[in-house]
């Protein structure tokens, strides 16, 4: 076989390995972009990440909490409010847990009850002019069972009643706090850092 | 020998014909003298980029020990790694996380690239030694090679390349080289894909490219100055625009770089894909971080609106705005020099991550080799720009890596 044949079946071997080469990469970055474009995950990280529904990332956080019995959201009760907090809250400091974003949950292991709980909330309002009021709606369960709408920086008692219905059988006790009116740190911010309440104390009674 | 071609001019004895004529002596010299030149230069070159590392260490160090009560070379890398550092030497240590994410946090390490953080994995299975000292070794290296690759990017002008080098190790942001960030890996891989394109050697300039991508998500965006350049030779080849695709697809090797050049972010993405469930979880992850999808005209306005309450310093947001502005005016000069590529990849990786918000802009800049050597070269046209950039280089390098220890948030 001339020399030049062999140079030229050798060019021929190398042009056909390039272009399978390019073809097994094409190939691969397509499936890729296929699987990253189909992305298998759960709802929670669906709705946070994805469809930015919420601002709220669910974790899987209950605390332990006796009936009667008033949670400090301060500094001082740092420890046993860290493990009621889902998501939405900021570190507690001294006069309270700020809210984060325009959702936030609680979530608390109840024992088992034949009526309902009534909850005693101290709450505060984040005002910035013009905002001056804040708009909380509260849910349990999944069921709304008040709307406030706080007005003052200092804090507010808020009391109202948990129907049986909205947990029934249910050993463990979320409650959602949903904000209308929260605010930005600044105009192009992401809603992730609005800022809404100050939970300063939380207490459920039976009956 | 009568007659020939080649015999000498002052034919004599044996000997004498042997010994080479008055003027092949002085070619010979000239030569010798040319290569001694070329030797010089070259070892010019070397040493240049390491008496500023040499230089820019003394400076940060002496920085370092004014606002620090510790001394020695651990505690000067811990203090120089602040911010996304802390993120690095996690992933290095640790790896990344699946989803939930341990310690109930919603910010995972999945926005920060793979590739330097293995590499210093890498390098510590073999030095025993804790992560930040190998990390900030590696950054000094990478930027010092950094330096060498952009010595024949720089046409060999000494005074570019030495006010170039002097940015890179010596230089008022000279921190975010040295320390552990993407940036001196970013830097130099930035470079071998230009120096390979410079050359037209394309499988080079896509393997650099697919480093690249895996260093920083806008590193995949180089690919386009290679399909710029790709073109340009086809254009210098007569070839119309027309036959452009049909020449690539002629050309299996083009084809490859083309292909190869994502690869780095499409491994990353499947690894993603395969532990967290989602390939783009390094977008996603974003949102966690404050960054939100906006105008980027609308960032620009409200950096430069953020005036300073008290002093006449510009605030951190109005730094940003500033940096990013200057680095797209760059990219228009570089247009303007006809290097259409360099500023296709500068520019698109300023407007890429405006698109969020100023976060970083600043490091974001001047992590773009391109546009440093041509600010390099700009400030080198005349003498006296030149000295006094070089000595404005050294003595804001103290300043700015204090600001930098300090927390100053503009340099991000």
């Amino acid at each position: 076989m001339p020399w030049s044949d062999g140079l030229s079946s050798y060019g021929r071997a190398a042009s056909t390995g390039g272009y399978a080469l390019a073809v097994v990469l094409a190939v691969s970055e397509i499936i890729i972009l296929a699987l990253a474009l189909n992305p298998d995950v759960n709802a929670d990280y669906r709705a946070y990440y994805i469809d930015r529904t919420t601002t709220c990332l669910n974790r899987d956080a209950v605390g332990s909490y006796t009936p009667g019995q008033t949670v400090s959201f301060r500094s001082d009760g740092a420890k046993q409010a860290a493990g009621m907090m889902v998501c939405g809250w900021s570190g507690p400091v001294a006069d309270g847990t700020h809210s984060l974003g325009e959702t936030s949950r609680l979530r608390l292991e109840i024992p088992s009850l034949r009526d309902g709980f009534t909850a005693t909330l101290q709450m505060s309002a984040v005002i910035r002019p013009p905002q001056t009021i804040q708009r909380v709606m509260i849910s349990v369960n999944g069921v709304r069972v008040h709307e406030v709408t706080l007005s003052s920086q200092d804090p507010t008692t808020i009391s109202f009643a948990i129907p049986h219905a909205a947990f029934a059988s249910a050993k463990v006790l979320e409650v959602t706090f949903d904000y209308r009116d929260g605010i930005p740190p600044s105009p192009a911010a992401s809603k992730i850092y609005k800022r809404a309440i100050k939970l300063v104390s939380f207490r459920l009674d039976a009956g | 020998m009568a007659g020939s071609a080649i015999e000498p001019a002052n034919s004599g004895s044996p000997s004498q014909i042997l010994a080479p004529s008055p003027v092949e002596t002085q070619l010979a010299l000239g030569d010798m003298a040319r290569a001694n030149a070329g030797r010089r230069l070259c070892v010019t070159a070397v040493a240049v980029p390491l008496l500023f590392m040499i230089s820019g260490l003394v400076i940060r160090y002496a920085a370092f020990h004014s606002v620090s009560a510790v001394s020695g070379f651990e505690a000067y890398a811990r203090a120089l790694c602040r911010w996304d550092c802390a993120w690095y030497v996690d992933i290095s240590e640790h790896g990344y996380e699946r989803f939930p994410i341990p310690g109930q946090s919603n910010v995972g390490r999945w926005g920060f690239f793979p590739l330097y953080p293995m590499l210093v994995t890498t390098l510590r299975f073999a030095f025993p030694f804790p992560t930040i000292l190998i990390a900030t070794i590696t950054s000094m290296a990478c930027s010092y090679a950094a330096c060498l690759v952009a010595w024949p990017l720089l046409e060999k002008n000494m005074r570019a390349y030495t006010l170039y080098c002097a940015f890179l190790l010596s230089g008022p942001f000279s921190f975010h080289f040295t320390t552990f960030l993407t940036e001196p890996l970013f830097v130099f891989l930035t470079s071998c894909v230009f120096l390979a394109l410079k050359r037209s050697n394309y499988l080079a300039a896509g393997v650099s490219c697919a480093l690249l991508s895996a260093t920083r998500v806008v590193g995949v965006l180089a690919v386009f100055a290679t399909v710029i350049r790709m073109f340009e030779q086809h254009r210098q080849q007569g070839g119309s625009a027309v036959s452009f695709p049909r020449w690539v697809l002629g050309r299996p090797d083009m084809l490859v770089a083309i292909f190869i050049s994502p690869a780095g972010l499409f491994a990353y993405m499947l690894f993603l894909y395969l532990t967290v469930g989602d390939g783009f979880a390094f977008l996603h992850v974003q949102r966690a971080f404050g960054r939100v999808a906006g105008d980027p005209l609308l960032f620009l306005w409200d950096g430069l609106a953020a005036v300073p309450t008290k002093g006449w310093l510009p605030t951190a947001p109005q730094w940003s705005a500033l940096a990013a502005i200057i680095g797209l005016i760059l990219s228009v000069v570089l247009a303007a020099r006809r290097r259409y590529g360099a500023a296709l990849f500068c520019a698109s990786s300023i407007i890429l991550p405006l698109i969020t918000n100023l976060a970083s802009m600043i490091r974001y800049v001047i992590g773009l080799a391109p546009l440093m050597m041509l600010i390099a070269e700009l400030l080198s046209v005349s003498k006296l720009t030149y000295l006094v950039t070089l000595a404005l280089f050294l003595s804001a390098c103290y300043f700015m890596t204090v600001a930098w220890i300090g927390g100053y948030l503009a340099l991000v």
